[in-house]
């Protein structure tokens, strides 16, 4: 509070966004208190000088046309990264799950014999290939995966496959 | 066309030339924000894009349209924070390639005039959050209402800021300022 205005009052006085009775009321004390008075100049002198400034700011960062064009070249590759890493998120998550049933399957049957495992269910699902097993097709690849995992690493292991690949 | 409808007109269709229109008006003034934050002109211009890359897949989320600008800069500042975050916990130092003459040349232009105005040098003086008050009412020209939503923060808290910032820079700017160009019109 400075005398008898609060902070956002005197805020809204010196930018000129104050209703017509507080502008009276402020003028009124202006007339009488010099203090407040010296207060208005220094604070209207700053606001000015801040107004005057800060448009001469705008005019020292313009752009020209190609940096405007750089700008916004950059911003369409932006916008294509990061619909291509949406597209592939799914896709990354499926090769995690796949990750994770070889991790399972590995010390079983060895790490080889296991990604021939998940090839090999892949082919017989709906996938047809391990490269298009979706989320889609999974429950498909993992029911063809049980019996060869089964074969593989036994039925205990089979079951521990089967409960790995459920999303 | 001015800005206004060029804001509600992507706003409205979301179609690719309609931002195109949008950056030419925002980009030169998030970037020019970023550049008044102390940023180097690289990776401002990096954070404005990124800002930008914000607009097109989110403008769509926005409830009140008439507070665009305060929304932008609302993002703008978040990256900031998150820039800034993310440089204290960077623990190597990555070499920086050389720049060509001719960008080189540029920019130190660019900075040479911004870092020689009274502007930027009164701004030095203020916190990082009075400074982010000062640029966008006097530089940015953001409403109160816009201000409000850009700083989240009530609009009374908005005019108290403002305020003090100003108290604060009044005795810099008497003392800095030459006599002649103190005078109020």
């Amino acid at each position: 509070m400075t005398h008898l205005f609060s902070e956002e009052e005197w805020n809204d006085y010196l930018e000129e966004q104050i209703d017509d009775e507080t502008r009276d009321r402020f003028e009124a004390h202006l007339i009488g208190c010099l203090s407040c008075w010296k207060f208005y100049e220094r604070m209207a002198n700053a606001t000015q000088a801040l107004r005057v400034s800060g448009a001469g700011m705008r005019s020292v960062f313009a752009l020209q046309d190609r940096q405007l064009s750089a700008g916004l070249r950059g911003v369409f590759a932006k916008i294509d990264e990061a619909e291509g890493a949406k597209r592939d998120q799914p896709r990354r998550v499926i090769q995690q799950r796949l990750d994770a049933l070889a991790a399972v399957m590995a010390p079983m049957c060895g790490s080889q014999t296991a990604t021939k495992a998940l090839r090999a269910a892949a082919q017989v699902s709906h996938a047809r290939s391990l490269e298009r097993v979706t989320e889609d097709n999974w429950t498909s690849f993992l029911m063809s995966l049980k019996p060869i995992a089964a074969v593989m690493c036994g039925e205990t292991g089979a079951r521990l496959v089967w409960e790995s690949g459920q999303f | 066309m001015d800005d206004r409808h060029t804001i509600e007109n992507f706003l409205l269709t979301g179609a690719d030339e309609d931002f195109c229109a949008l950056f030419e008006a925002v980009y030169p003034r998030v970037r020019r924000y970023f550049l008044l934050r102390g940023i180097e002109v690289g990776e401002a211009e990096e954070l404005a894009q990124d800002v930008m890359v914000i607009v097109y897949q989110r403008a769509g989320e926005i409830r009140e349209k008439e507070f665009f600008n305060g929304w932008l800069f609302k993002v703008a500042k978040n990256e900031l924070t998150r820039f800034w975050r993310h440089r204290l916990l960077r623990a190597r130092i990555v070499e920086m390639e050389p720049l060509d003459d001719e960008l080189a040349e540029q920019l130190m232009t660019e900075m040479e005039v911004a870092g020689s105005s009274d502007f930027v040098e009164w701004v030095s003086y203020l916190e990082p959050a009075e400074r982010d008050i000062i640029i966008l009412r006097f530089v940015e020209e953001l409403s109160y209402e816009e201000l409000a939503v850009a700083l989240a923060i009530p609009i009374g808290t908005v005019k108290w800021r403002l305020f003090n910032a100003k108290k604060k820079l009044a005795p810099i700017i008497k003392a800095l300022l030459p006599a002649t160009a103190r005078r109020i019109n």
